[in-house]
């Protein structure tokens, strides 16, 4: 094999010729694979906030008494812990791009930490409700009406995808301070942490349609 | 990029913050200050939603700095969307329904 020392050109549409010089740092290329994925996370989640859409209009009365055994203060709290978490992400993205690399790393630390308050009062939620001897199948929630058992089956599942995105989130979190610490990402090449804070705006953007629909319905036409 | 002049500044982060959580207390808030139905009710909630998502959206997710392509991935995402719940609402409304069309 030779190597060829030729450089690679492309043309515009005006016949202007370029030289390619690098694939491997396709700065725009990388943010729109990334958007890509998060289309397929807003079908994920759309997809399940239609089946809920669907049987709360049907079974809107069954839903509202549902709700009312969730725990609002519990949800508040953690409707707030994310909203300040993301306000996080956004600032230590903010100060890598400046090149403030410690300040940068604080600010994902401090997500983290957040992160795991919410997952920590989401469990005692959970569990509270598995106490009541509610949780999918159970005897205590079988002999509930359809629309009951739906909620609570939809509550399961979609706080339980939610949680498990922020398990994933906290991993990639820990990932990005690695990449930090070795250099991969630095003032010029943020990309990456770019990309988790555009996910971590998206798990809390799920969560912003999540709380209303599960929480707040509680006061239905009571109030 | 030339989208990097018109980037977030920590003003804006701390700005949007704040209209993000007087939102979040107006979620708390509204059954009690607008007691409804419970139809008002969830309009009233997702109508907080929708605006605190486009703030998170054109904001933290930078979209109203991005290049068109990135804000026409999320248009289509909403289109696609917006179709499904269309077709399924019809079905959800009518379903017990006869029409003398079909019969």
């Amino acid at each position: 094999m030779t190597e060829t020392t030729t450089p690679e050109v492309i043309y515009d549409k005006e016949g202007n010729a370029h030289e390619i010089v690098d694939f491997n740092d396709d700065y725009t290329g990388a943010k729109l694979g990334f958007w890509l994925f998060l289309f397929t996370e807003l079908m994920l989640f759309g997809a399940m906030f239609l089946v809920f859409s669907f049987f709360f209009y049907r079974f809107s009365e069954d839903f509202v008494v549902a709700s009312n055994n969730l725990n609002l203060t519990l949800g508040g709290i953690n409707t707030i812990v994310l909203l300040i978490s993301t306000y996080f992400m956004g600032i230590s993205l903010l100060n890598i791009k400046q090149g403030n690399v410690e300040k940068s790393k604080k600010m994902i630390y401090i997500t983290i930490a957040l992160s795991i308050v919410f997952l920590v009062i989401k469990y005692f939620e959970w569990m509270a409700e598995i106490h009541h001897g509610i949780y999918p199948d159970s005897e205590a929630l079988n002999v509930l009406s359809k629309g009951e058992i739906l909620f609570f089956g939809l509550y399961f599942t979609m706080t339980g995808f939610h949680g498990i995105h922020i398990i994933v989130g906290i991993g990639v979190m820990i990932w990005a301070i690695k990449l930090i610490n070795c250099k991969k990402i630095s003032a010029k090449k943020y990309v990456v942490l770019e990309n988790i804070a555009l996910y971590w705006d998206i798990v809390h953007l799920v969560w912003v349609f999540l709380f209303p629909l599960f929480y707040m319905i509680s006061f239905g036409g009571a109030a | 990029m030339s989208t990097l002049a018109h980037d977030m500044t920590a003003d804006m982060y701390l700005k949007i913050f704040i209209l993000l959580m007087i939102l979040t207390v107006l979620t708390f808030l509204q059954p009690h200050i607008i007691p409804g139905t419970l139809s008002d009710t969830v309009m009233a909630q997702l109508f907080i939603a929708v605006i605190k998502a486009t703030l998170i959206g054109s904001y933290y997710m930078h979209l109203k700095y991005e290049a068109p392509l990135f804000r026409y991935i999320v248009l289509m995402a909403l289109v696609v969307l917006a179709i499904f719940f269309i077709i399924t609402a019809s079905d959800a409304i009518f379903r017990n329904e006869s029409f003398d069309l079909f019969q």
